[in-house]
């Protein structure tokens, strides 16, 4: 019998829904190779197997180990060009996903990998530099800040030692594609490091995986053993090393000099800025310390040319945004596309409706620190300028949508009760306010709220916004405060009841 | 997770963990110019002992030539650090987000109580260790459990004793 080449993912997301129980079955079938592939993104239709076929690929859903026959067979298969999830999406930074294997170097270079690197040999670190401004990219972490202005710093820095850093420490809930490039698409980080390195004359670079993805820290560091031996790392006359290292679990380290301290082995406290990391980070030498995400994103940018990434998204948002939809939709995944449509597109086409049996009532956008939106406010272009003149932020790109059973005052409870756990403590307002705001949304949830703790709390939150030293204070009274503005009677049930 | 301690501490005071202490630390052990790094010391030791007993912390301090205070800030600063030993099992329920939108603490009452069942025989006690965690990443299959680092998704709370019953 002929063998029949399969595709399956090999995702973390994917083996958790079933992947490895497919792969464990069909390890003795000889009717099938199964190549383990990076995930589509489309984790609604996971676990994925997907065939040859003359015409491209074709793909059975939500696979059970008994479907075996019917893919062999070639019965009941969808052609991937019509799975309208992934058709209408712009892919770029994702271009590979689902459809190579991680850590084949060669598939990499044969899809267009290692292009942007090629075309940096020829620049001067300046002409980089200057691409990126011309690409107009911003960080994709969540602050959003203009890449070049951060590379030029460190690059006109005297310094003999600088350093790269890759921020992996992907905290925001409800992120996962800096989990996704590092486990799916690893040389593309290893690319953009390699290309900023250049660009600032770098001698080492470290990637800080949060402890919570083994999986991706070992397709890193598989990946960077496999350039190495390629000869990447060292490119004539510069000299580079790349490492990477592991977390423990504290949020606040996703903001860059708590992660420089974490990294130089100290608790991740956060540290007033100036100096910026890029004038003085790790070790106090110049860093540049960008999201995994926008490493990922540069390798297309410098084989493309800035005005190719220009000429995407809107007008302060240029390029693609990568978005993670999650919570009670029926599809839950990973979508990249120019910035610019709304969020009431985004969850219509991609999010494809609530899971059966639930109804709408808020969606959160950029992580635990994000504003809620009720259904009436859906109408918001998915950019940077907008959400801020929102008083939002895309964040990161995760996207939660909740349901009606959703307690709200509950989930105020939970954002205040998160960031008190993950306060670093090193400024007042974050490390006592947030253990201040939790008690008195507890109060309110047991009932016992007095009518005057609406007003402490929106005071407590206005004190945090201004004077917190990061995001993490500065940022947490918005979910909460959205939730009260847009969900009063839930808050002042709990403020009544008191009589 | 600090339920039966004080027995484990026991436990590991008179384990034969010295020599493999000993063993890690040295790895760890700074050659000049290199900086001591004091988390990827406590990482080391974790992997290597399971935990990172309070009782090591002189020891530590010693060979990376810092204060015992130094060690202590950074063993207690870092949620992914423990002083005591988990059961045999670690279990990790996602509180993110999206897990929490798929009202994970559904999932997470489920797994408490049957782990409380379980636990009525002493052996048990010692199996599981059940705790929260921020986001897992696992956002578009939520809920998520991670059992040691196996990770579990779409999880519902009827799932849980089929899902716990290999983690022996």
């Amino acid at each position: 019998m002929k063998t029949i080449r399969c595709y399956l993912a090999n995702d973390t997301s994917s083996r958790a829904s079933g992947a490895e129980r497919l792969a464990d079955v069909w390890s003795e079938r000889s009717e099938i190779q199964l190549i383990r592939t990076s995930s589509r993104g489309a984790f609604f239709l996971e676990p994925m197997v997907e065939r040859d076929t003359p015409s491209g690929r074709e793909a059975w859903f939500n696979v059970a180990p008994d479907d075996l026959p019917r893919i062999v067979g070639g019965v009941g298969g969808t052609p991937i060009t019509e799975i309208p999830f992934l058709q209408q999406q712009t892919r770029f930074t994702f271009a590979n996903f689902g459809i190579t294997e991680p850590l084949a170097l060669d598939e990499y270079q044969t899809r267009g990998g290692l292009k942007g690197l090629a075309a940096v040999q020829s620049l001067s670190p300046e002409a980089i530099i200057e691409e990126l401004r011309v690409s107009r990219l911003r960080g994709r972490g969540g602050a959003a800040f203009p890449v070049w202005k951060k590379w030029q710093v460190a690059q006109q820095s005297g310094s003999e030692e600088k350093y790269v850093v890759a921020n992996a420490d992907e905290g925001d809930a409800g992120t996962y594609c800096d989990r996704m490039i590092m486990e799916g698409d690893p040389f593309r980080l290893i690319e953009g490091m390699l290309i900023c390195a250049r660009a600032i004359g770098a001698t080492s670079g470290y990637i800080y995986c949060r402890y919570e993805y083994p999986a991706a820290a070992r397709a890193m560091r598989f990946a960077i053993q496999k350039a190495r031996e390629a000869d990447l790392l060292d490119c004539d006359e510069y000299p580079f090393d790349l490492e990477v290292v592991i977390g423990a679990g504290s949020y606040v380290c996703g903001e860059e000099t708590a992660l420089l301290e974490s990294l130089e082995g100290r608790r991740g406290v956060v540290l007033a800025k100036p100096p910026y990391p890029a004038e003085s980070g790790l070790y106090g030498k110049p860093t540049i310390v960008s999201n995994v995400l926008t490493f990922a994103t540069i390798p297309n940018i410098l084989a493309n040319g800035g005005a190719w990434h220009a000429s995407l998204g809107t007008d302060g948002s240029r390029g693609t945004m990568v978005l993670q939809i999650g919570g009670r939709v029926k599809q839950p995944g990973l979508v990249e596309i120019p910035f610019g449509l709304t969020l009431q597109d985004v969850l219509d086409r991609f999010g494809g409706g609530m899971a059966p049996g639930s109804r709408f009532k808020a969606v959160q956008v950029g992580g635990p620190l994000g504003s809620l939106f009720p259904e009436s406010q859906l109408d918001i272009p998915i950019c940077y300028d907008a959400f801020a003149e929102a008083g939002a932020i895309l964040g990161h790109g995760g996207i939660v949508v909740y349901d009606d059973e959703t307690n709200m005052v509950e989930l105020a409870r939970h954002f205040m009760a998160f960031t008190a756990d993950e306060s670093c403590g090193k400024c007042t307002p974050c490390r006592i306010g947030s253990v201040r705001g939790r008690e008195i949304l507890e109060r309110i949830q047991s009932g016992q709220g007095a009518a005057e703790d609406l007003v402490l709390l929106s005071d407590l939150g206005e004190t945090m916004k201004a004077t917190s030293l990061c995001a993490l204070g500065g940022r947490a009274p918005y979910p909460v405060l959205t939730a009260i503005e847009h969900f009063p009677e839930e808050f002042r049930r709990g403020v009544r009841a008191r009589g | 997770m600090w339920g039966s301690t004080s027995r484990m501490l026991k436990k590991s005071l008179f384990s034969p963990a010295q020599p493999r202490l000993a063993e890690t630390l040295e790895t760890c052990r700074p050659a000049p110019p290199e900086k001591p790094n004091i988390l990827k010391t406590l990482l080391a030791v974790q992997s290597a002992l399971g935990h990172v007993p309070a009782s090591t912390i002189p020891q530590i301090a010693q060979v990376l030539g810092v204060t015992d205070a130094q060690v202590a800030g950074v063993l207690s600063y870092y949620s992914d650090l423990r002083t005591q030993p988990p059961g045999r099992h670690l279990i990790r329920v996602c509180m993110g987000e999206s897990c929490t939108a798929n009202h994970g603490v559904r999932v997470l009452r489920a797994i408490r109580d049957h782990v409380r069942v379980v636990a009525g025989d002493r052996l048990q006690a010692e199996r599981f260790t059940v705790e929260q965690m921020s986001c897992a990443g696992n956002c578009a299959v939520s809920p998520t459990v991670i059992i040691d680092e196996d990770f579990c998704g779409r999880v519902t709370p009827s799932d849980v004793p089929s899902l716990l019953e290999p983690y022996t």
